[in-house]
């Protein structure tokens, strides 16, 4: 019980012994060149392999699994809902306009009408978790604070994913995004799991609607005519950007480097680790921030290393009266305390920046091909 | 050996501070202030200064809370109750056995005239049977070392959320007439419409027109937090629900026939305070055993006679009856009694009385505290006067 | 199913009052608040220590009132508040043994438990832990896990739980749920409730690196047509007296180290205005936006802390 309360933000607490943690710092915080334990650049991502529509029940699916075993599946089911207005609203305009909306049947509304962020359900499912613990609810809040959040005014996606779900001031699509991973989680999931549900999200077709304006919606039962969720149009002239999801990326801090992706055993030694969410512009090449968070990093419930100093078990040493806070360099001590601005600064440009790790990210699932 | 021993004649001082005693030996800790030795001449006090009949410092604030129809926060010595009244809609299409029950309630409604007390009567079903009024309290605020938040309410919590339900119902202190909103159907046929519209009961009754029907209720949601628990939770948590009723406000409210809804005003002038019927006022009290284990060893009930002259035999109080008890003193009572009592026109009415726990208080014990408790309402009255 | 353990309304379910004055549009109720404080003012904040004697270390926090909610108080005319003010209670009770089937930790393991009470809100609330109130505590939790020396209590537990009497408003209460639907309030209320544990952990007598606090900024714009306005970034924001939020950032902050603990931005930071001659880009501002509110509540907790220790000496 404590260990699943303890192992609610971040993954679980690592196993690795004091020494084991020290020596891993060490490597990590070498300045300018961090030695990762698999060997791999700062900002390298773990090799994943990735496939599309594998769930014939589903209006979308993805299954990704990284190299180590790890895998998830996510589904998205969408499903047509009546619009409830003035339900938890003390506005009765809603409920004029409501009538309004019936009197005026078939008329265009020029109103845009806005989604709801309520529309979008996330679960997720961790073996060895219930899904009211901590982990789950915080993972799927972050992933689903990005989703609805990111608004786009490209004019094929104009309101965002939300607004995507309206079907007319009656009714609108509601989507079941369920998250499934099928491994205990050996390192933090969150960016397995962001970026399964990316791919799922961009397979997932919606039903063509033959109904027009304010009528009951009846829908093509034509499966190859059917739309995606994430419009692929291409537009007559300009750079093609589709829109896409956002994408959640997982950064640590080790001393004054930055680590992209880091796995287990690196989480556990890092002094900060931030969720970044981003997302394409639409209007330029750029990307935009649309979340961070800050995760608890495991590295503070670690075991503190005992300095040879203080070793009783040593020969010739004392122990000492009052133990030192001090830091001994080759010994572990948790982490104490936050991250500096700098840091965060850093760590958010490294993600955004020209070339930068985000752009990487997005071009790597724009190559996975999607049916 | 020995003589080092009888040089060093170091014997440990025994003295304990009194906190530390406090906890060690609670009982007699509380038992020595109780009954200082005879010599002295110290009072008999409790150990938190108070005397035997006393009450804590108590205070009352009303109205702070911004979402809530009525609010208040009573604090009684260190144990504070929050408490929020909420109230929503019931739609009578809404209650299952509305149309079968109508009938017969119009009836009842129609026998208003009958009396006072069949009125009430009606009053309590209604409100009985509708679940018009929900109390809940919660403990799981972290107000006690011992009870984990997040886990569902306690036994405890459940026992006085109950109370609380019962003794509303029982007391009859929210009119079901405050609760109800009426509609009074246009009268199509009639010429005189406009004269019935306008609500005259009468009016319309007389011109054959429709009745006027019961279109929704008022459901108060009466959410109880217990901040800070410092032992009497009861008297802390009725007396903050008593002052959010008298705070409480409905907004005017009528059946809108264009949209099939209730519709509400605004507007604090058209709202109206709820009527409630008198002000029960509960107390609290424990009763203090001098013999920590008198309930284990007596085997057979004894009778009073017996208890009295047992009392008598050995000179000294053997019981104390501990008022408004605070949480070091309800660890160490087993017997509790509860007095809820009003005051008509200067007469003092017994609403509820519960003992439970023992068989130490007789019933002169119990007319004394009465007497306690009318004093008590007179105090409590003052202070949800002024708030 | 219903809960057994509670006292459980009408079966049929009962529906929120809806009232009738917004189809008029025209009486005074229907006005929008306005923010009356500058941009970088922050609202004042009352921090009151050791109100609940039996836990280890207690807290009670209050936001003033807005300018709109205190004259709707002095003078009221309509039933609906417009806006409201946070007010939370904080105890924390240890460190105390783990219990016996607990794993054995070498530091002090820390449990957050965040719950609104019923009538917090605009929109009654459950009895039981959703999520958002789950996604609060773990915020918390990593906020003030920062700031704690934990390994100084081995196999210990603190317990920290907090009451939310009072929430903020995520929008001004007329406008529609779809409008700016991200939940601002909650940023208002993890800062508050940051401020408040720091100060209940510091009443309870427990090592902390620093006093930690928290602090909200957003990026708001009150013109109506948001798609020309010029955002503007303010401190401290009560979403109900703007228009639209873009975006919001609210940090756990620890001013003698200059380190934070807990950063949550959400929100679209990319169209801000700066001051000319400011090079930072939108989101740094917006960061150190908040590590200013921080430092304005730091103040406060620090006056707090100040009369808690002055009392447990007196006490001694």
């Amino acid at each position: 019980m404590s260990n699943q309360r303890q192992a609610s933000s971040a993954s679980q607490v690592p196993h690795l012994s004091p020494a084991e943690l020290s020596y891993l710092y060490t490597s990590l915080s070498l300045p300018k060149n961090p030695i990762r334990p698999d060997g791999r650049s700062p900002t390298q991502f773990r090799p994943l392999s990735a496939e599309t529509t594998i769930l014939p029940g589903t209006n979308g699916s993805a299954r990704i699994g990284f190299a180590d075993g790890t895998q998830a599946i996510v589904g998205v089911k969408a499903e047509v809902e009546k619009t409830v207005l003035a339900a938890d609203t003390l506005d009765s305009r809603s409920l004029a306009q409501h009538g309004d909306a019936l009197n005026r049947e078939g008329e265009e509304g020029s109103a845009a009408v806005s989604g709801q962020g309520e529309w979008v359900q996330m679960s997720i499912e961790i073996p060895g978790y219930r899904d009211d613990d901590a982990l789950p609810i915080f993972l799927g809040e972050m992933m689903r604070e990005s989703l609805v959040g990111s608004v786009e005014n490209k004019e094929e996606m104009a309101g965002g994913l939300k607004a995507r779900l309206v079907i007319n001031k009656r009714w609108h699509w509601r989507l079941y995004i369920d998250v499934l991973l099928l491994s205990q989680p050996l390192s933090y999931p969150l960016p397995l799991l962001s970026l399964t549900t990316h791919l799922a999200l961009l397979s997932t077709k919606l039903p063509k609607l033959k109904s027009t304006g304010e009528e009951d919606p009846f829908f093509d039962d034509d499966w190859a005519a059917a739309e995606y969720l994430y419009p692929r149009s291409k537009p007559s002239s300009g750079p093609f950007h589709p829109v896409r999801p956002p994408v959640t990326i997982l950064v640590v801090s080790v001393g004054e480097n930055i680590i992209f992706d880091p796995n287990r055993e690196e989480i556990s030694v890092a002094d900060a680790v931030l969720a970044i969410s981003i997302t394409r512009s639409h209007d330029s090449d750029a990307l935009k921030l649309l979340s961070i968070r800050s995760i608890d990093p495991p590295s503070r419930l670690t075991q503190s290393g005992i300095p040879n100093s203080e070793n009783v078990n040593m020969i010739g040493s004392t122990p000492a009266e009052n133990p030192s806070q001090e830091e001994v360099s080759g010994v572990w001590r948790p982490r104490r305390g936050g991250v500096k601005r700098s840091v965060v600064a850093r760590m958010i440009k490294t993600v955004l920046g020209k070339g930068g790790v985000g752009e990487e990210v997005l071009e790597g699932l724009e190559g996975v091909e999607v049916h | 050996m020995a003589s080092t021993a009888a040089s060093a004649p170091a014997v440990p001082s025994l003295n304990l501070p009194p906190s530390q005693f406090a906890r060690l030996q609670p009982h007699a800790y509380l038992l020595a202030h109780l009954s200082p030795p005879s010599a002295s001449t110290q009072p008999s006090v409790r150990a938190n200064g108070r005397a035997a009949s006393q009450f804590r410092v108590t205070s009352a604030n009303a109205g702070s809370l911004t979402h809530t129809n009525g609010s208040a926060v009573v604090r009684i010595g260190d144990t504070a109750a929050v408490c929020g009244v909420r109230a929503e809609l019931l739609h009578t299409a809404d209650i299952a056995s509305w149309s079968v029950s109508n009938a017969s309630d119009e009836e009842a409604d129609s026998a208003t005239q009958k009396g006072a007390s069949q009125n009430a009567d009606d009053d309590r079903n209604q409100v009985q049977d509708l679940h018009l009024l929900v109390p809940n309290l919660s403990l799981s605020t972290g107000c006690a070392p011992g009870l984990t938040p997040g886990a569902p309410p306690s036994t405890l919590a459940q026992s006085l959320s109950h109370e609380i339900l019962s003794l509303l119902h029982t007391t009859n202190l929210v009119k079901a007439d405050d609760l109800r909103i009426w509609y009074q159907p246009p009268n199509l046929e009639s010429e005189e419409f406009r004269n019935a519209a306008e609500g005259m009961e009468v009016d319309s009754e007389q011109n054959g027109g429709p009745e006027p029907e019961i279109k929704a209720f008022w459901v108060l949601y009466i959410d109880i937090m217990i901040i800070s628990w410092a032992g009497n939770a009861f008297d802390a948590a009725w007396s903050s629900v008593l002052a959010a009723l008298r705070d409480t406000k409905l907004p005017k409210a009528w059946w809108d026939a264009d949209n099939e809804t209730i519709l509400c005003s605004d507007d604090i002038a058209d709202a109206r305070k709820l009527s409630l019927r008198g002000l029960p006022i509960s107390s609290s009290f424990c009763s203090f055993e001098a013999d920590a284990a008198a309930g284990w060893r007596a085997v057979v009930i004894p009778s009073p006679e017996e208890l009295k002259s047992q009392g008598q035999k050995e000179g000294s109080q053997q019981r104390w009856i501990l008022a408004d008890p605070d949480g070091y003193e309800e660890g160490l009572c087993e017997e509790r009694a509860l007095i809820v009592v009003d005051n008509e026109d200067g007469k003092t009415v017994i609403l509820k009385m519960d003992k439970l726990g023992g068989w130490g208080m007789d019933s002169d014990d119990l007319r004394q505290l009465v007497d306690v408790s009318a004093e008590r309402w007179q105090e409590m009255k003052q202070i949800l006067d002024q708030c | 199913m219903a809960d057994r353990r509670r006292i459980n309304g009408p079966p049929g379910g009962t529906r929120p009052p809806v009232y009738a004055s917004l189809q008029e549009s025209t009486t005074g109720a229907a006005q929008r608040a306005q923010r009356q404080r500058q941009p970088a003012e922050l609202r004042k904040i009352f921090l009151q220590t050791g109100m609940i004697p039996t836990a280890s270390g207690s807290s009670y926090l209050e936001f003033e009132p807005s300018a709109s909610l205190a004259a709707a108080r002095a003078n009221p005319k309509s039933l609906i508040p417009p806006s409201s003010a946070l007010k939370v209670a904080c105890t924390v009770h240890g460190p105390k043994p783990l219990p016996r089937s607990a794993a054995f930790s070498p530091n002090l393991v820390l449990t957050t438990h965040v719950k609104y009470a019923p009538f917090a809100a605009r929109k009654r609330r459950g009895h039981i832990r959703d999520a958002s109130e789950r996604d609060l505590g773990v915020h918390l939790e990593t906020a003030l896990r920062g700031a704690i020396i934990a390994e100084r209590w081995p196999k210990s537990g603190l317990e920290i739980t907090l009451t939310i009497i009072e929430a903020e408003d995520d929008r001004w209460w007329g406008d529609a749920p779809d409008s700016h639907d991200a939940s601002w309030g909650l940023m208002n209320v993890l800062a508050g409730c940051i401020t408040a544990a720091s100060a209940a952990i510091a009443d309870a007598h427990i090592d902390c690196l620093d006093l930690v606090s928290g602090g909200v900024a957003a990026l708001v714009s009150d013109e109506s047509n948001s798609a020309s306005s010029i955002p503007r970034l303010m401190l401290d924001v009560d979403p109900a007296e703007h228009r639209s939020i873009l975006s919001a950032c609210v940090v756990a902050y620890m001013p003698a180290r200059d380190e934070i603990t807990e950063i949550w931005l959400k929100g679209d930071s990319s169209r801000a205005a700066l001051e000319k001659g400011d090079d930072r880009s939108s989101h740094e501002a917006l960061i150190d936006g908040a590590v200013d509110a921080a430092r304005g509540a730091n103040t406060v907790l620090s006056e707090a802390v100040r009369e808690s220790i002055t009392r447990s000496i007196a006490q001694a």
